[in-house]
């Protein structure tokens, strides 16, 4: 790696529905995350910020609505469409080429603005094929997911274990939008959305406006005494048409594999301490466990069993509630990273884990069945 | 500071109206050139960039999984750029930090637009918000007129001469798009046709404004160990970055002088280290999809003095065999697919320094301008090429 990156501070304003607007609601964050290290706006080197137009309360092209609120009047900013850790990565390119010493990145999703998140990804379909037989994210999710409990045995049970786990994890955290302590009943039971999904095994649509402030080596020995540092990133787009991917064998393992071959992990079960991931779909989580390296393809549902995903694990995934507890969308990869820093801090409160981190990973996904991931290592 | 990098070839489509080939192959078919001219292939490619102007304009959203195996990336890192009308530059200095940063060798960038599918006046208008501004700023014209008006008020500008240097620009991009294979628009106009056609936004007339065009663009940036490794040595090193954005409402900013514009080229001027720009750039791809905003962009970066371009344009001073040509490709007013303009205009200067424009070639072109704009007349984006490390 040609240098070193690190996350100073971090701010965020999640969860169900804010009363604020959007437009006060991104300068609030932002200057949460710039007052954390006493940084001012003109001090600022650059901002990459992420969000989608298509989940921006029916205002196109997104970053022109919130650019002077998030503070980029007369600045170098640029922006990252569907996927916030995108963002991140671009933030930590920006500053590695020694053009910028800080890098705001921001992440602007208001769920309460927005139609339904099916409504939305429906239109990520081709217009011709597609969309008329109404083809989404969750369906795709729902085929994805019976694919899964087919090949491997996986039963529901262990899917709806995720649920319990992350809607559990999230009475910590006090940005969660769902929370609580439900049975593997209680989650079985609810509304059988698209079988065999049912409606507590995905994700609500929510707020997440969340910001990650940025800075070179030297920046960041100057602005905080808890850098968390950047070790490495990956990312992987798979095919289009559902039909022409195995959904089992996507593009996971290839965004990890480079992640960790940044990082220098070759035993992520071992090297890595936490996980913050993005499962919109409760199955999703067991799936993705298997395609980072976490255990072997197809035992999934024996690893939530075991018990090392949850809080008080070995390997704690998603201590935070995860996506299932809060899912504005576009920000749902980079809020992982904030949950992740602030595990590495020791900052997270309630939600902290009780075993020691040094290494977390942080993973976001969007797109049908997992079309792109996106892997984040950082660690202390 | 960072890696150098090098734009090492480049894939156009024809542009214009192409109802003869759905969207994905639109973006195909500019990948697909790109491969054959540069000898490499998709394996290649540490990444790509994408982008797009609103997505919705097409009515997909996040293109880039529709894309994913039009651009050859299925399996590829990926990240998707958008920043409104100045997508394409923007897609470039992705392209650019990525390399830069040491993070990849080679990255494929790409840009598109089909917006004979959609209607993208209706689209623009969605980007001002709902409340205040939707009711006044229909679409571009309508704000690009406004800031036309506030140019030439500003310097008191005779309002005939600037109406003439309008038109004089838009018969030579006019005549200079016959040059381009790639062009869309390709018409013979009179100053006369110019001055007496249609009323836009006045003073905007029709033929002062560009087009919708169906367009893709592709550009592949390697790093400088990439470039020696492959052994080339007809590349357009990146010599300048720079980017500016100013407020969302519209009434906050002055326009005459527009600051992101100034900014924008002052940082790219800075970096590579340009102090007087009508001397040492050879060739300006300047994105204008209205002739009256050009003259503001000459002003803006500092190809004259602020108040003088129309005399100046009128003199011949940006005409392909004057002192700065600008837009030798017939630029933004004869093809603007928009989310792949800005990357048109990289590609285009590209093309110049590497000596491959073809019959729009400015001869012995070392330093080019590439420029787009976009948001409500928010932001500005440069990228300087040069044939020289």
């Amino acid at each position: 790696m040609p240098g070193k990156v690190a996350i100073v501070a971090v701010a965020q304003n999640a969860g169900a529905e804010s009363k604020d607007n959007f437009y006060d609601q991104a300068y609030v964050v932002t200057k949460e995350v710039l007052d954390k290290v006493g940084l001012t706006r003109e001090d600022l080197g650059t901002i990459v910020s992420a969000s989608s137009d298509i989940y921006h309360g029916g205002i196109s092209c997104a970053n022109s609505y919130y650019w002077e609120t998030t503070g980029a009047f007369l600045k170098n900013a640029s922006r990252q469409d569907g996927e916030s850790l995108f963002a991140f990565f671009y933030g930590v390119m920006r500053i590695l080429t020694g053009h910028y010493d800080t890098a705001l990145i921001i992440s602007l999703c208001k769920g309460s603005e927005n139609p339904e998140n099916d409504a939305c990804t429906l239109m990520y379909t081709d217009p011709f094929y597609t969309r008329g037989i109404g083809l989404q994210e969750t369906m795709a999710a729902a085929f994805q997911m019976r694919l899964y409990m087919e090949r491997y045995g996986i039963s529901e049970e262990q899917c709806a274990k995720v649920a319990v786990k992350n809607l559990q994890n999230a009475l910590g955290n006090p940005y969660a939008h769902k929370k609580g302590r439900y049975t593997i009943d209680d989650i079985l039971n609810s509304e059988r959305i698209i079988d065999p999904l049912t409606a507590m095994q995905v994700a609500p649509k929510s707020e997440g406006i969340v910001a990650v402030l940025l800075a070179s080596e030297e920046k960041a020995r100057e602005l905080t005494d808890k850098p968390v540092w950047f070790k490495g990133y990956g990312s992987s787009l798979d095919s289009f048409y559902l039909g022409d991917r195995d959904l089992l064998d996507g593009q996971l393992k290839n965004a990890a594999e480079r992640a960790y071959k940044m990082a220098g992990i070759s035993n992520p079960r071992k090297e890595i301490d936490l996980a913050e991931i993005t499962e919109p779909y409760a199955f999703q989580e067991l799936l993705w466990c298997e395609d980072l390296g976490f255990c072997d393809t197809g035992k999934g549902g024996e690893f939530i069993d075991s018990g090392v995903t949850q809080k008080d694990g070995d390997l704690p995934v998603n201590p935070s509630g995860g996506v299932l507890a809060n899912n504005p969308y576009v920000s749902r990869g980079l809020q992982r990273i904030v949950e992740a820093t602030l595990q590495l801090r020791g900052e997270a409160g309630e939600r902290q884990v009780n075993k020691e981190v040094k290494t977390a990973l942080a993973h976001g996904t969007h797109g049908f069945a997992g079309q792109c991931h996106a892997v984040a290592i950082i660690g202390s | 500071m960072g890696r150098p990098v090098a734009i090492i070839g480049v894939g156009q489509t024809n542009h214009g109206r192409r109802m003869d080939v759905c969207y994905p192959d639109l973006v195909r078919e500019a990948v697909v050139r790109l491969y054959e001219e540069t000898g490499l292939n998709p394996d290649d490619i540490d990444g790509v960039v994408s982008g797009t102007m609103p997505s919705m304009m097409e009515g997909v959203a996040l293109t880039h999984f529709y894309f994913a195996d039009a651009m050859k990336a299925a399996g590829k890192p990926i990240l998707k750029t958008e920043t409104c009308g100045s997508t394409g530059v923007s897609i470039a200095h992705t392209a650019y930090y990525w390399i830069s940063s040491g993070m990849a060798d080679l990255i494929l960038a790409v840009g598109h637009e089909k917006m004979n599918e959609g209607d993208s006046q209706a689209t623009m208008t969605t980007v001002a918000e709902p409340f205040y501004q939707r009711y006044f700023i229909a679409g571009a014209p309508g704000v690009f007129s406004m800031q036309s008006q506030m140019w030439s008020v500003r310097y008191g500008l005779e309002e005939e001469k600037v109406r003439d240097a309008a038109a004089f620009i838009s018969v030579t991009h006019h005549d200079s798009a016959f040059d381009n294979p790639y062009a869309h628009i390709k018409i013979r106009v009179s100053m006369e046709d110019v001055k007496t056609a249609r009323v836009i936004t006045y003073p905007v007339r029709l033929l002062d404004v560009c087009p919708n065009s169906d367009g893709a663009c592709a550009v592949l940036f390697a790093s400088d160990t990439m470039v020696k490794k492959l052994g080339l040595n007809k590349v357009a090193w990146v010599k300048g970055v720079g980017y500016r954005g100013e407020e969302y409402y519209f009434g906050d900013s002055d326009k005459a002088v527009w600051q992101s514009a100034v900014g924008a080229a002052q940082q790219a001027y800075n970096m590579a280290g340009i102090k007087d720009p009508r001397k040492e750039l050879d060739v300006a791809e300047v994105y204008n999809p209205f002739t009256f905003q050009e003259m503001m962009f000459y002003e803006c970066f500092g190809f004259c003095g602020l108040g003088e371009a129309p005399d100046l344009v009128l003199k011949g001073t940006f005409a392909r065999d004057g002192e700065l040509p600008c837009d030798p490709s017939g630029g933004t007013l004869c093809t603007n697919p928009i989310g792949a303009t800005g990357l048109i205009r990289t590609a285009e200067a590209a093309l110049q320094v590497m000596g491959k424009a073809g019959d729009h070639q400015i001869p012995g072109a070392k330093t080019a301008l590439s420029h787009a704009m976009g948001g409500v007349d928010q932001f500005n984006g440069i990228m300087i090429v040069g044939s020289e490390l």
